[in-house]
């Protein structure tokens, strides 16, 4: 294709939204995700790139978060009704690998309190670094709710060993525009990432969990 | 009868001429081939019965037998069949004994014999690299590597063998797992080395080699595999650009068609400008092609974290080392490590303070130990731990006392330390360093400089006031620094200098999908153009064609849209935000905006300028960036750096070096010893010596040519003289007259004095004619 107009993506957004809300609407909410080709890109030349950017509408409100933190802060948690650890449960996990693997495995997305989160190094070892969910983190004058949003509406591009992603920009509970918004947004910030721009996107596509996927460009 | 004897005989003797005919006519001289083929079966096994007391003719004898047959036997494959087999046994049980001479020949016959296909490249590589390994000879070995790595090569020419390369990367893996204390794992790694620069292995097979390599037991095998990771890419990448510029240089189609049309027409002519023609749209091929998917070797490991902890808990702090490794090769470790660390983000807290103890002026190679520091430190790594080791540089390195190529190594070290982990030093300590920014010396000067610059961009709040600067200052007025100085925060990337390409497009007063059309306009013509040779392709008009079929109605509708537009913007003051629909009427514009304002508005309840901020973001969810916006953005971006800062142009050169370094810094890139020394030469004092060498134009003494012109001081007219002479030039009148002895102009300027009144008059009324006429030569 030779170029991707706006008019391209609502038709694309539309018919996938019709498919999945309304000709196969499935038992779960299904989560719409970019997919993206590069091309023309040396991974050992250009220098790979990452980049987080945050979308102006949550693309997975049923991500599960824990809070680590202190008395104060899970209390808040509490309050709110999210999962909370203190310092103590994570001592117990005694720094056995498997136990710490199976937390991070747990939870989609950290948030730790200022006070403990210099310490997740130390407490935790490497597990959540590798696993890419290092805790954010919150101080006690912020708002947790809204840095949960923040947290959440968060999307990560970072190039792996192939030259394809995917990440998650919104789910088929969200209107048009809104989705719209979204995918914009990051196709956006993703070509202001590349180092060629345009002609470094091979292929982009738009796809919810079920659904056939819709070629955008 | 007799002469027909001999002229077997003299077919007997002359095995090439019997070749050269066997390779026209197999069928016919069938015979000839079965009988010297018994020939060498009898001499084969005479040999075999008592290898080593074979005499001098024997072994030539043999020698050439086996040279004719190898080159032979592919015209009778049934005849010959067991002839590969022969040669292996050979090779295999008597290698060491044999005569170098017919050993590099049957090594010699096994390869051409791959060549003819009779063995396949599997039965090959396994008969030589246990020979390889094994072997005493070094002459053998070289010839032996020579031969596998070649083969590798070959069959790997025009497709990727991987079936071979899997045995043949499982064979060299084992070698080294099987014994790790051998040296005989050197092999494994100088092949892999070898096939890695040659792009022929390129996959996480290869790597694990090396990984293993690494953390081996011989001294050899570790650095081996050590440097492979430090500099394995970086070979590959200059093989490649070598290659890449042999193409380029070999084929000039031009120059050709040019020879082949003054010159006379030949049919080797003609031949070779098709096959010039051929190469040239190979290449093009080539180009266009998608990037081969060369990964660098430090992201293809399968967990580097393991790796990086095992290569640290065995070669660096080992309670018993089992490999002894002097301080060059435990740097080369270190190096790999903290480059791991630094690229993987890993957690590796032991290895912060074992570099506590190397981190005094006197340690050999220190600038090295800073630069692995610095490379092992990253935005996860907890500050408590590298504080300590930012205390310690600081004690260490700098202070009035220490030399001033010390005081700047160390302030370099501390600046590339918090520039990767700014929170790494505390208030004191920095406002300490900052001070030596007033140093008489120019490399510390610079140093702290540095730092300062740095601390002014990631933590103003801790300079003192005045050393914050105008935009430093500002910016901590109006609270924009906060949150950034929180471990684990991460900064959200947004599309940088955004707003300024909406203001422009404001400014502009562009609206919607026409000036969408028209920057994608032959974008990709552009990419594309560069590539097609002929020019024929007209992609401009292509380009057109595409979007009329897309964009028609668009267009109807942005002109109809328009015009509602202009009715609507009289009534609404807000008409101003770009916002670009499609196919929706524009009376719903407003609408659209206030609801995905509320929306913005309720998940954040903070300032209004985070409101502000949602604003201008409508441009980056509604509208897709074009080429040409990106190009305008760039362009935007960089005009905007510039007006920041404008003071002097001085400054702004350096600021603006300064920001191109930092930008071209990347995760991926190494940090080096080079780095940490950076502007030690400043603090260099030339001695005496130095000094007369420059006077007199002949430069330093160890290198420093870089810049030729800074270590000359002779005065300019002598280096333009030079320059001249260089040149070739010839010298102007008034230069020889200059120049000319002064004896000689002595006689002339006697006479001046004595000329009489009218003489004068005559010789003066002649200058003011000649300036009349223009001078001597009259050219006006």
């Amino acid at each position: 294709m030779s170029k991707i107009t706006v008019a391209g993506v609502r038709t694309n957004v539309q018919e996938l939204l019709k498919y999945s809300n309304e000709e196969k609407k499935r038992n779960f909410l299904e989560t719409v995700e970019l997919q993206i080709g590069l091309k023309n890109y040396d991974p050992q030349r250009d220098k790979r790139f990452s980049g987080t950017v945050k979308l102006p509408r949550v693309p997975r409100p049923n991500m599960s978060i824990c809070i680590l933190g202190d008395q104060h802060d899970i209390d808040r948690a509490k309050h709110g009704g999210v999962d909370a650890m203190s310092s103590e449960d994570l001592k117990k996990l005694n720094k056995n690998k498997k136990l710490i693997k199976k937390l991070a495995r747990k939870y989609d997305a950290f948030v730790a309190s200022d006070s403990l989160i210099k310490q997740i190094p130390r407490l935790l070892g490497p597990g959540l670094s590798k696993a890419g969910k290092f805790p954010t983190p919150v101080s006690h004058n912020e708002d947790l709710t809204a840095k949960i949003t923040e947290v959440k509406s968060t999307i990560k591009f970072q190039l792996k060993k192939v030259l394809c992603m995917g990440v998650a920009v919104g789910n088929v509970d969200m209107d048009e525009e809104e989705l719209i918004g979204n995918i914009m947004l990051s196709i956006n910030y993703l070509v202001s990432l590349l180092k060629k721009g345009w002609q470094n996107v091979g292929s982009l596509t738009i796809k919810a969990s079920m659904s056939p996927p819709k070629r955008l460009y | 009868m007799k002469r027909k004897v001999g002229a077997l005989e003299k077919v007997d003797a002359d095995l090439p001429n019997l070749q050269h005919k066997i390779k026209v006519d197999p069928i016919s001289y069938q015979e000839d081939f079965v009988n010297q083929y018994g020939l060498y079966t009898s001499i084969h096994e005479l040999f075999l019965t008592s290898p080593t007391t074979t005499d001098d003719t024997g072994l030539v004898r043999l020698r050439d037998l086996i040279d004719f047959i190898s080159h032979t036997a592919d015209c009778y494959p049934k005849i010959a069949g067991s002839f590969p087999n022969d040669l292996i046994k050979l090779l295999q049980l008597h290698h060491a004994t044999l005569d170098p001479e017919l050993r590099d020949k049957i090594v010699g016959s096994l390869v051409l014999l791959r060549k003819k296909d009779m063995i396949d490249s599997n039965t090959l590589l396994n008969t030589l690299w246990p020979l390889l390994v094994s072997t005493p000879s070094k002459s053998l070995r070289a010839l032996l590597y020579q031969k596998i790595v070649s083969d590798l090569r070959n069959s790997n020419s025009k497709t990727t063998n991987h079936k071979l390369n899997r045995s043949m990367q499982t064979t060299c893996y084992n070698l080294i797992a099987s014994d790790p204390a051998s040296p005989k794992g050197i092999w494994a790694v100088k092949l892999t080395r070898e096939l890695w620069k040659r792009q022929v292995w390129s996959d996480a097979k290869a790597v694990s080699i090396m990984e293993i390599a690494a953390l081996s037991q011989e001294a050899k095998v570790v650095t081996g595999g050590v440097r492979f990771f430090l500099g394995g890419d970086q070979e590959r990448e200059e093989a490649a650009d070598e290659e890449s510029d042999q193409e380029e240089k070999n084929i000039s189609m031009g120059k050709l068609r040019h020879q082949a049309g003054i010159n006379k027409k030949t049919a080797k002519r003609d031949n070779d400008l098709r096959a010039a023609a051929k190469k040239v749209k190979r290449n093009e091929k080539k180009k266009g092609a998608p990037h081969p998917l060369n990964f660098s070797a430090l992201h293809l490991l399968h967990d580097p974290q393991g790796f990086a902890e095992k290569l640290f808990q065995q070669h660096l702090q080992p309670s018993q080392p089992k490999v002894r490794l002097n301080l060059e090769q435990k740097l080369f470790v270190l190096q790999l490590v903290s480059r791991l660390v630094g690229l993987h983000k890993l957690t590796l807290i032991p290895l912060y303070s074992y570099f506590l103890k190397f981190l005094t002026p006197r340690q050999p190679s220190v600038t090295s130990f800073l630069a692995s520091l610095a490379q092992a430190t990253h935005n996860l790594v907890p500050p408590d731990v590298l504080e300590p080791l930012v205390q310690k540089i600081a004690n260490e390195f700098v202070s009035e006392a220490a030399a001033a190529q010390v005081a700047s190594a160390g302030l370099n070290g501390i600046r590339e330390v918090c520039v990767r982990q700014p929170l790494a030093m505390n208030e004191t300590l920095l406002q300490d360093l900052v001070q030596y920014r007033k140093s008489k010396d120019k490399g510390v000067q610079m140093a702290a400089r540095g730092l300062l610059s740095l601390y002014r961009e990631v933590g103003a709040e801790m300079l003192r006031k005045r050393d914050r600067g105008r935009d430093a200052a500002m910016k901590v007025r109006s609270g924009e620094m906060d949150g950034a100085r929180r471990f684990g925060h991460v900064e959200e990337g947004g599309i940088e200098g955004l707003e300024l390409l909406e203001k422009w497009k404001e400014e502009q007063g562009q609206e919607g999908s026409e000036d969408e059309a028209a920057g994608w306009d032959n974008w990709d013509a552009r990419s594309d153009s560069s590539e097609s040779s002929g020019g024929w392709v007209n992609v401009e008009s292509e380009g057109e064609e595409i979007d009329i079929s897309d964009s028609e109605d668009e267009r109807e509708k942005g002109a109809e849209k328009k015009r509602k537009m202009e009715n609507a913007r009289v009534k609404k003051a807000v008409g101003k935000e770009n916002v670009d629909e499609d196919d929706k009427p524009a009376e719903k514009t407003p609408a659209k905006l206030e609801a995905s304002q509320r929306a913005t508005a309720s998940l954040e309840p903070a300032a209004a300028l985070k409101r502000e901020e949602a604003r201008v973001s409508t441009l980056a969810t509604t509208r897709i960036l074009t080429p040409a916006d990106l190009a305008k953005l760039q362009e935007l971006r960089q005009s905007a750096a510039v007006t920041a800062s404008l003071p002097s142009a001085k400054r702004r050169k350096l600021q603006q070096d300064a920001a191109a370094k930092t930008a071209a810094r990347h995760a991926d890139d190494a940090v080096t010893a080079v780095d940490i020394e950076g502007l030690a030469k400043l603090s260099h004092k030339a001695t005496k010596e130095e000094k007369v060498r420059m006077a007199k134009g002949l430069g330093l003494p160890n290198g420093a040519t870089e810049d030729a012109g800074a270590n000359d001081h002779r005065s300019t007219t002598a280096r333009r003289k030079e320059k001249k002479a260089a040149e070739g030039k010839s010298t102007t009148n008034r230069e020889k007259a200059r120049k000319k002895n002064f004896l000689m102009t002595l006689g002339k300027a006697k006479r001046k004095g004595k000329r009489s009144l009218g003489e004068t008059a005559k010789v003066l009324k002649a200058h003011v004619e000649r300036g009349k006429r223009g001078g001597r030569r009259g050219n006006k």
